[in-house]
């Protein structure tokens, strides 16, 4: 679950991480003079899409933004500032050790930065004085202490999977956070309740991704539903999507996934494929049909495995077309 | 498992012991069917919620393979488990894994018998379904051991390890791998080939060509952070280490044997 950056902010404050004063906001508010209004979205690249801007007249500049959809805003304190650097934390998977990443170039694309090095910070010892001693040598940085420890303890008492600090600013007043992005992991969400409670953040964890194309994909097994969408592009289609319909899928649960999947307006046709081990093929063939007669579209199943006879001759008796191997029911579904 | 021969002799759930399943008995704690039965293998299907206590059972009670089928434990609760197991000298496979097959043998897992034929071929896989998709597209050649090291980033037995011991068992000939993106293990398999470490062949697939970054496609490990284990990186660095690469799973059973 990723978290809006006012609500990461808020977890830094809570570990002694300097922020910028601030205000949310979901419309104009009374502020004399500079600051810097921020568009509290979850998609990246605000500042590509000048949703970060720094203003000398908030309400304007809100009321800009409102124009392009958003309803919530982080207003803050313009903090001068001569350097930027980049602190994060993520889980090694190599030593299964949390890693703090670092570089002195912050605010721009990690990625494209160059200049990064790694820390391991070993579970069993948690940041001690000598790790702060290296980092802050490696960056040029002083009063590092507050901001990795607080790091460290959002990533372990908070089951972070990322915790990013872009830019991480050096001032006179030691350093200050002007970004938060923080993603809870959606496996440990049930350990932290009273959080979510507090950011009145409700999570259901659906395995369901968008993207461009108009093929509507689901599967059974995020591997066998990656496998169908990359021979889908491979094979001259777009995927719509990634659905997996996950393992012992019964009836309900597949009528769910294929209403979701066709319920987008991009969606043209739909692609279902299923191995069946655990999964029954006759319960994905009556989820199938209970779904097709409610969103209507083109839908080719590729069934086999458990009790495959007994789902195809569901299928049939509804005019669904279904296939053994997956490249005939691309290929049919792409014509 | 039964159904295959597994020599499943014992189960444990806290509170039904003294009851028996398929007239395999069922103990409340591991300690206590250790005292009845020889065991050598542990297999968990415990709820995520539960599974760590359950590992750690397993681990305390010198159990030397775990096999774990659960998805969804917690990232951070498995690496502290996968150190203790390190320490203890115990292999865990898995978690979020459909465990273990040898052909004609022994089933320690959920895989479907339907694919799996007895040869030469070792499967490791970070899949599921996909797995048994493709031990079908290559059952006429046959499997020697099919192993599923799990979707998740932080797991028992990386696909390296798993490699190795492909490499260096006697009753298989060729190596298949299937990955996903995330993570970097299939380039630290390119790595090993390259440098000589590896002397059978290779072939692989990778799910995840369309996998937008830093989006989870289901599996936990399925997810590029950082831009580390992009689909790209694993497909050059296996070409650059001599290792086929097939575009979907149906070519793998033109590169294998080739």
């Amino acid at each position: 679950m990723k978290l809006y950056e006012y609500e990461g902010k808020l977890l830094f404050s809570k570990v002694g991480i300097k922020i910028p004063h601030g205000i949310v906001t979901e419309g104009n508010i009374d502020w004399k003079g500079k600051a810097v209004v921020k568009a509290q979205i979850l998609e990246g690249g605000r500042g590509k899409r000048g949703l970060v801007k720094v203003t000398d007249d908030v309400n304007s500049t809100i009321q800009e933004m409102r124009k392009l959809g958003i309803n919530k805003f982080l207003v803050e304190e313009y903090i001068p500032h001569d350097r930027e650097v980049y602190l994060s934390m993520i889980l090694d998977r190599d030593t299964a050790e949390p890693m703090l990443i670092a570089s002195p170039h912050g605010g721009i694309d990690i990625e494209s930065s160059g200049e990064v090095k790694k820390f391991i910070i070993p579970i069993e010892r948690g940041p001690r004085g000598y790790d702060i001693i290296e980092i802050e040598k490696y960056l040029g940085v002083k009063g590092l202490f507050q901001v990795i420890q607080g790091l460290y303890k959002i990533f372990t008492e908070y089951d972070a999977e990322l915790v990013e600090i872009n830019p991480l600013a050096v001032t006179n007043n030691g350093v200050i956070a002007l970004d938060s992005k923080v993603i809870l992991e959606d496996n440990a969400l049930y350990k932290h309740q009273d959080f979510l409670k507090e950011i009145d953040r409700e999570y259901s964890p659906d395995s369901y991704v968008e993207l461009d194309g108009d093929i509507g994909i689901i599967g059974n097994g995020a591997g066998l539903t990656m496998a169908t969408m990359d021979m889908v592009k491979l094979m001259g289609g777009n995927p719509a999507d990634f659905m997996d319909v996950g393992g012992g899928a019964d009836r309900e649960r597949v009528r769910y996934c294929v209403i979701k999947v066709g319920s987008n307006p991009k969606v043209k046709k739909i692609l279902v494929n299923i191995y069946g081990g655990i999964t029954r093929c006759d319960e994905v063939a009556l989820g199938i049909v209970d779904a097709y007669n409610v969103i209507k579209k083109p839908i080719f199943v590729r069934l086999v495995g458990t009790n495959e006879e007994e789902g195809w001759k569901i299928l049939k008796e509804h005019g669904i077309n279904f296939y053994e191997n997956p490249i005939d029911a691309v290929r049919d579904a792409l014509r | 498992m039964l159904e295959y021969g597994t020599k499943i002799v014992a189960g444990v759930t806290p509170g039904k012991g003294g009851s028996q399943v398929y007239g395999v008995p069922v103990y409340d704690t591991v300690k206590e069917a250790m005292q009845e039965h020889e065991i050598d293998a542990s297999i968990i299907f415990v709820p995520a919620k539960f599974a760590v206590d359950a590992i750690y059972e397993a681990i305390d009670g010198g159990i030397p393979l775990i096999v774990v089928i659960t998805e969804h434990i917690p990232v951070l609760d498995m690496a502290k488990v996968v150190h203790y197991a390190e320490k203890k000298g115990v292999r865990i496979i898995g978690p979020n894994c459909p465990g273990i097959i040898v052909p004609g043998e022994s089933l320690l897992g959920i895989m479907p018998s339907r694919a799996f034929r007895k040869g030469k071929i070792g499967i490791v896989s970070r899949s599921g379904t996909l797995t048994y998709e493709v031990a079908e597209i290559l059952k006429d050649f046959g499997q020697s051991t099919v192993i599923g090291i799990g979707g998740d980033p932080i797991i028992g037995t990386k696909m390296q390890d798993i490699v190795k011991m492909f490499d260096e068992d006697k009753d298989t000939e060729e190596i298949v791998i299937i990955g996903e993106i995330g993570g970097t293990m299939e380039e630290e398999v390119a790595k090993m080939k390259k440098e000589g470490k590896i002397s059978k062949n290779i072939v692989a697939y990778i799910a995840g060509l369309t996998a937008p970054k830093e989006k989870r496609m289901g599996h936990a490990g399925a997810v590029v952070y950082m831009g580390l284990g992009t689909y790209e990186s694993k497909v050059n660095a296996f070409k650059e280490a001599g290792i086929k690469v097939a575009k979907t799973p149906f070519e793998i059973k033109d590169l294998i044997f080739s």
